[in-house]
């Protein structure tokens, strides 16, 4: 019971979250929840880690920020640490240093894209073996691990959605079309950069998922009211359509300026110096 | 709508600064632990401070030991109170146990070995907790006698959680360094990493034989040499079985092994009534799918045929711990005790019907998947496996001949003494 269940953000959690409180509008938060777990994405590529791993640190990251403000902490220190902490949980454990050179890698390439430079091409400028860099990096790492710990209760329980997807492609006959199967895999997988994953239990998710493929592959599933397949799975036309809203909007076309915006927000000072800008140039 | 909604709290109540008195009472690999006192209960309780290492972030067995026994609360599981998290260690405080069954082996055993009314206790317990965590989908990995805790009452409890991890709906492998050497299961040794609850189960039972002998029951020298100790007792599996176990898990690397026959265990634990034995084997099945459940062990006639305890204290010696009140026959412990008492008298009558009943089915084949103890509810018509039965017509027949002699010799032992009375549990 323990297992199948896992702890979702409260209805005044989801209403106002802790950055919104702090005056972070809500748009913003959703880029910067996306971004910080790309960053997660990417790191966990270039590490070769387990995409459980990836999955995991992902969702204790989006749920990290339903009991904290991203005035208090970066995004891009929440995404290192949470990565850390599930590598250890699933029992894949990283070396700090392989880390923190990746994370460094990752952020310099996005400031070298952002910088008046970005016409020519990004060369890496590894950090010194035992400069104060390595070792600033290492105390924040350590710091939000044990944040997102002491902010989560220690519940750090993940249910992760790959197997019981493959179950419900199995029983909807889908496990043959590979096409389908991809598809709703990929789905899947971006969702974690939405906060669904903290909102949602699995089912719904997955189903959410099911339901993009068969209207993006057109493949007829019985849909009206009383015989709908979703109820199979225990979840209902609402959520299903919510979760797919949330996954669809990842998809949306953005502005240059909206891209540019959360690649300089990746630490706690950015963030509070946009709050100060923005908050005077609004008063 | 379906989904259930679970709110997380902040934070336990890392805040809530206590004073302890405390005293150091061990050191561990990665913590100490203190003794002390709750000003706020006046409970005893545990401190176990980890102090937190700026190399490895904080130690991953405390993050399972913490996010695992917050959630499991049982009587037969040490409770964890609280966790108080400052920037430099962490402090979790735990119920108080007096000692680890290892230590109580060591002062209260004839050589190590208990009288048989404890061993019968503690095992139900350590079943109990075992099974509550296999139902909450947690796995401990590191049961021995060093991490079970007796209290004074006589009460067992798993502690040291600091391998667990929970399981659910499989996506990932687990970790293949899981278990102390000489309770780790065989198709560990053999590098599965698709195990399951039967692994623990496994534990359980070498601590069963440890309980009754005083000795642990396989002890090897490393991951090889443990496995041959293995076969010595439980005999080589034949080629038929080692490609059954390695069609059900791939990974599995098997070597060629010296042909061993399979030991009687009477032989290796003479003192061991025949349904300890029968039990024992039962958990100590080479073949993981064979070994029987925790929760069904629990309805073994091990412990459901206990109708009369024998008097404690007849081979303790004075000023022993007395064994915890007993709980069983019935496994169901959460039911209420009226209900329990009701019960006791249908099941007394019952088990003198099962106990025939048993003597003549003796070898009724447990799989792993029958969800209804076996025991109780069939008293009728237990299902039987014609091939086994056939296979081991002539080994029951010994068995329960065995079975009515020792029977016979307890009655003719305890035939006279009285129950114990409850006064004495408690000091």
């Amino acid at each position: 019971m323990a297992s199948i269940l896992y702890p979702l953000a409260s209805l005044s959690q989801i209403e106002k979250t802790p950055s919104r409180e702090d005056g972070i509008p809500e748009d913003l938060e959703e880029d910067l929840r996306a971004y910080g777990c790309k960053l997660i994405h990417q790191a966990g590529i270039l590490l070769k880690q387990k995409q459980v791993a990836v999955a995991a640190a992902q969702i204790l990251f989006q749920r990290f920020w339903f009991v904290s403000s991203m005035k208090q902490f970066g995004v891009g220190d929440v995404g290192m640490g949470a990565l850390y902490l599930a590598s250890k949980l699933e029992e894949c454990p990283l070396r700090m240093r392989d880390l923190i050179n990746v994370y460094d890698l990752l952020l310099q390439r996005a400031s070298h894209s952002l910088s008046s430079k970005s016409d020519q091409d990004f060369r890496y400028h590894p950090m010194s073996y035992f400069g104060s860099t390595f070792y600033e990096l290492k105390d924040a790492l350590v710091l939000s691990e044990m944040q997102i710990l002491k902010r989560l209760g220690f519940n750090v329980h993940v249910v992760l959605p790959y197997g019981t997807l493959i179950s419900y492609l199995r029983i909807l006959g889908l496990d043959k079309n590979t096409e389908a199967c991809t598809r709703a895999w990929g789905y899947l997988n971006d969702a974690h950069q939405t906060p669904v994953y903290a909102l949602y239990q699995i089912p719904t998710i997955i189903c959410a998922a099911i339901y993009l493929t068969a209207m993006h592959l057109q493949i007829p599933l019985p849909a009206s009211s009383p015989l709908s397949w979703w109820e199979l799975f225990d979840t209902n036309e609402e959520d299903v359509l919510s979760v797919s809203g949330h996954i669809m909007r990842l998809y949306r076309e953005r502005t240059a300026e909206e891209r540019r915006r959360v690649v300089g927000l990746v630490t706690k000072k950015e963030v509070r110096r946009w709050l100060e800008e923005n908050m005077t140039a609004s008063k | 709508m379906n989904y259930i909604q679970v709110c997380w709290p902040a934070a336990l109540c890392y805040h809530s600064v206590r004073v302890f008195t405390t005293t150091c009472t061990g050191e561990g690999t990665y913590a100490t632990v203190f003794k002390g006192r709750s000003r706020t209960t006046n409970e005893i309780v545990a401190l176990k401070e980890i102090h937190l290492d700026a190399e490895e972030g904080t130690p991953s067995t405390a993050i399972r030991e913490i996010s695992l026994m917050k959630e499991l609360k049982h009587v037969n599981i040490v409770r964890l109170h609280d966790v108080i998290h400052t920037e430099t260690k962490l402090v979790l405080i735990f119920e108080y146990c007096e000692q680890d069954l290892k230590k109580y082996m060591d002062q209260h055993g004839d050589r190590g070995a208990l009288d048989p009314n404890t061993v019968r206790s503690f095992m139900f317990q350590l079943l109990k907790g075992t099974a509550f965590c296999h139902e909450n989908q947690v796995l401990h990995r590191d049961l021995k006698p060093q991490n079970l805790l007796i209290n004074r009452k006589g009460e067992l409890k798993l502690g040291d959680f600091g391998l667990a991890r929970a399981f659910g709906v499989p996506v990932n492998t687990f970790s293949n360094e899981v278990v102390t050497l000489w309770y780790r299961a065989p198709d560990v040794l053999l590098g599965s990493r698709t195990y399951s609850t039967s692994i623990d189960v496994w534990s359980c039972g070498c601590i069963f034989a440890e309980m009754i002998s005083g000795n642990p029951l396989f002890r090897g020298r490393d991951n090889q040499d443990q496995l041959l100790h293995i076969m010595r007792i439980i005999g080589t599996p034949s080629d038929a079985q080692f490609q059954k176990i390695c069609k059900e898990t791939p990974e599995l690397q098997i070597k060629q092994f010296p042909r061993y026959a399979k030991m009687p265990f009477q032989q290796v634990l003479p003192k061991a009534s025949p349904q300890a034995i029968d039990l024992l084997e039962r958990l100590l099945k080479f073949d993981p799918a064979e070994r029987i459940s925790a929760a069904e062990a629990l309805s073994h006639p091990y412990f459901t045929s206990a109708v009369a305890p024998t008097p404690f204290g007849l081979n303790t010696s004075p000023g022993s711990m007395a064994p915890p009140s007993f709980n069983f026959p019935h496994p169901h412990g959460h039911q209420a005790a009226q209900q329990y008492h009701q019960q006791q008298q249908q099941q007394q009558q019952q088990q003198q019907q099962q106990q025939q009943q048993h003597v003549q089915h003796l070898p009724i084949q447990y799989g792993r998947q029958p969800a209804m103890p076996m025991y109780n509810q069939h008293p009728q018509a237990p299902v039987q496996d014609p091939m086994a039965a056939a296979a081991h017509a002539a080994q029951a027949q010994a068995r329960a001949h065995a079975q009515a002699l020792a029977q016979a010799q307890a009655q003719a032992q305890y035939g006279n003494v009285q129950f114990a009375p409850p006064q004495n549990y408690g000091r």
